[in-house]
């Protein structure tokens, strides 16, 4: 065992008793490195904000177990927004001018990443959001980069899935949220694909009951359906009226809350996302070996995401030195980037640079992902 | 203006002045997000504290002020001024419109209809995201330029709503205070008895109804301009309830008491987050705690206590 997973792994173990403070001191000294961070740990969003907080607190142990920055510890302070674009924005003067902090990582929802953004661009400090680009006023920040794909990768991924599998028509169901986002993509690049969207129905965000747009999905008789939502019902109403094509789910989907209240409805359906759990990539092996340990589960795509917004700041602060200013530090954060979740390149036009070859494409059996061999290439 | 009154008010002025130079940034924003507020629960106010009617719909008139805000400027690169005008028309027809019908109705029955009138507008703000953005709302609102000078920080901003917040209760208190106002309380205490003196109920409610919209559509408009961007999440039935919820706290029939209800629905739920994931907990328990032991809001109790320790005073001299 080599020296540093060694010590990733005594990190993870003094986390579960709660003891971290010995390796933080073990590891580095003197005044801690402030980074803010917001996520939705209540309300709409909590599905996506829990896990982020649980990996941005992990990443905080591992960055302080192997140095911290230049051997000050790194502190993230966490604050939650209640899934509150107008929350989130005082969260963010409160951790910028108040708490003081180099940089903001978060928020969860595309609404107060836009919302924040306005704070940290106008003041020029770095922010990396766990969202993909929103509005067009985003591309304009240049400091604001997201560690998750753009609508449009998403939806260039379900189209490479289906034609993977001769599928050219294809019925989607998708809410009026997050779906509809994802759908106002996918139409256009459907036709580059050779796709025929057969049936597009639209439901309402927490519906408890879609059976008739999927009802309305079947009579179209498509070779394959998508959902794009952030929800367990329309799968378990494409199971109930014996939709028998293939099922490919948009990322919205992937956390395990959804899959396990899915029930057996989760059978077979193909998710192109980042993060298998139950069967790593080589890189990603550590930090879901770290997570297991510490959290006693397993992690996906959004834990993923926020480990690697904590380590690209982290990285950045190395580089650029840990009173570097927010200008300095932005220049520092633009180079390209290897991350459990993806591959990421700051400078690219979508503040993201995640390229279609870090999609991996996997499927539920018995309510545990496998990966499936097909990959896109870029 | 009594001498008394005078001594109250100047120091009050002095602090209301020198507060945000003093506070921290997110203080300032959140007393920017007071004044806001103040100028959406005022028209609610009116509405509960002097007809007696439960409006659930402020969040549409607010929203409404926002979107033209944002459609006229970032859309239209319109000035700034040209958002304000828009939204308050706008919203000003559409409460006459719809507030003629419904305003027939009374009590529950009422409240229901103001709630469903703000879940259709939720709704269409969701779905027209040709004007609105949908979930991915717009974005970039300028910040407020008078005269040359930028009101780009919460301590600049916080004096230009507070004057508007001022205006909109210098407002609020003609309206009580005239004619009006006393037909306004005959129709409140008994309805029966004010159709007999030949009030127009019907003409009065929509009146107040209009100028309720009027406010929440100002306050929309410098939330818009404030927080640079704007998405349906801001405009859901919750904020219509929060909105609600500043006259019940606060006291319906008080002018400050707007005030205080205000401080009370921002401040709190972001002290309270400081302990953790149940600070939502925590903020319903509050609530209820207000609302069942002091059914007059928070002023009203207030000068309850002060009425109390009047009459000990009286009673040991």
């Amino acid at each position: 065992m080599s020296l540093s997973s060694l010590i990733s792994k005594l990190a993870g173990a003094t986390a579960l008793v709660g003891l971290s403070a010995i390796a933080v001191q073990a590891q580095t000294s003197g005044e801690p490195v402030k980074i803010g961070a917001i996520v939705s740990a209540t309300g709409a969003g909590a599905g996506l904000g829990v896990p982020e907080r649980n990996g941005l607190l992990l990443a905080e142990k591992d960055i302080n177990a192997k140095g911290g920055i230049k051997g000050r510890p790194i502190k993230i302070i966490v604050e939650d927004d209640a899934s509150n674009p107008d929350t989130a924005l005082s969260k963010a003067n409160d951790l910028i001018f108040g708490q003081k902090v180099q940089a903001l990582l978060g928020p969860s929802l595309t609404a107060s990443t836009v919302a924040v953004g306005g704070v940290t661009h106008a003041n020029k400090i770095p922010q990396i959001a766990f969202t993909g680009i929103g509005p067009a006023v985003e591309r304009e920040r240049k400091c604001v980069a997201h560690v998750l794909p753009p609508q449009r990768l998403n939806a260039t991924a379900l189209l490479e899935y289906a034609k993977s599998i001769k599928a050219a028509k294809v019925g989607v169901l998708h809410d009026a949220g997050y779906g509809n986002v994802v759908m106002a993509e996918l139409k256009p690049l459907a036709d580059k694909y050779g796709v025929k969207l057969v049936a597009v129905e639209k439901f309402e965000i927490g519906a408890t009951d879609t059976t008739t747009q999927a009802a309305k999905v079947k009579a179209s008789q498509p070779d394959a359906v998508f959902i794009i939502a952030t929800s367990a019902t329309p799968f378990r109403n494409v199971k109930q009226i014996q939709i028998t094509q293939p099922v490919i789910a948009a990322i919205g989907s992937s956390s395990y809350e959804y899959v396990n209240a899915m029930g057996p409805a989760a059978d077979n359906i193909v998710i192109p996302e980042f993060v298998v759990g139950e069967d790593p990539l080589p890189h990603q092996k550590d930090f879901v070996e770290l997570y297991k340990k510490t959290y006693n589960s397993t992690p996906k795509n959004y834990e993923a995401a926020a480990w690697d917004a904590a380590h690209i700041i982290a990285a950045a602060l190395n580089k650029a030195g840990a009173d570097a200013t927010g200008e300095k530090l932005c220049e520092a954060m633009k180079a390209p980037y290897t991350g459990v979740l993806a591959n990421y390149n700051f400078s690219a036009d979508d503040m993201t640079g995640i390229p279609i070859s870090s999609f991996i494409f996997s499927k539920l059996v018995g309510g545990k992902y496998t990966r499936t061999p097909f990959r896109v290439a870029q | 203006m009594t001498l008394r009154t005078f001594l109250w008010l100047v120091p009050c002025l002095i602090v209301w002045a020198v507060l945000p130079f003093v506070v921290p940034r997110y203080m300032a924003d959140l007393l920017v997000f007071t004044g806001i507020y103040t100028v959406a629960g005022l028209g609610i106010g009116l509405l509960l504290g002097h007809c007696g009617i439960v409006n659930l719909a402020q969040a549409t008139f607010y929203g409404l002020g926002a979107y033209a805000s944002a459609y006229c400027t970032v859309m239209m690169g319109l000035p700034s001024i040209a958002g304000f005008l828009v939204g308050a028309a706008i919203s000003m027809a559409l409460a006459y419109i719809i507030g003629r019908p419904i305003l027939r109705l009374t009590g529950y029955f009422l409240a229901l209809g103001t709630l469903a009138l703000s879940a259709i507008a939720s709704a269409l703000f969701f779905e027209w995201d040709w004007l609105t953005g949908g979930t991915l709302g717009i974005g970039g609102i300028p910040k407020l330029n008078l005269f040359g000078f930028l009101l780009d920080r919460p301590s600049r901003y916080y004096f230009f709503v507070w004057l508007v917040a001022f205006a909109c209760m210098a407002v609020a208190r003609n309206l009580v205070d005239s004619r009006s106002g006393l037909m306004l309380r005959a129709m409140r205490d008994s309805s029966t008895a004010a159709a007999a003196l030949s009030i127009d109920l019907q003409a009065l409610r929509t009146k107040v109804f209009v100028v309720c919209a009027l406010f929440g559509s100002l306050a929309g408009s410098l939330f818009a301009h404030h927080a640079s961007f704007v998405s349906t999440q801001s405009f859901t039935v919750d904020r219509s309830i929060s909105f609600l919820l500043i006259p019940v706290i606060g006291g319906a029939t008080s002018i400050p008491g707007i005030v205080v209800g205000a401080l009370f629905v921002t401040f709190l739920p972001e002290l309270l987050s400081k302990l953790g994931d149940i600070h939502q907990i925590l903020f319903g328990l509050a609530l209820v705690a207000v609302v069942v032991l002091m059914p007059e809001g928070l002023v009203g109790a207030f000068a309850k206590l002060r009425t109390r320790l009047a009459k000990r005073g009286s009673g040991h001299g």
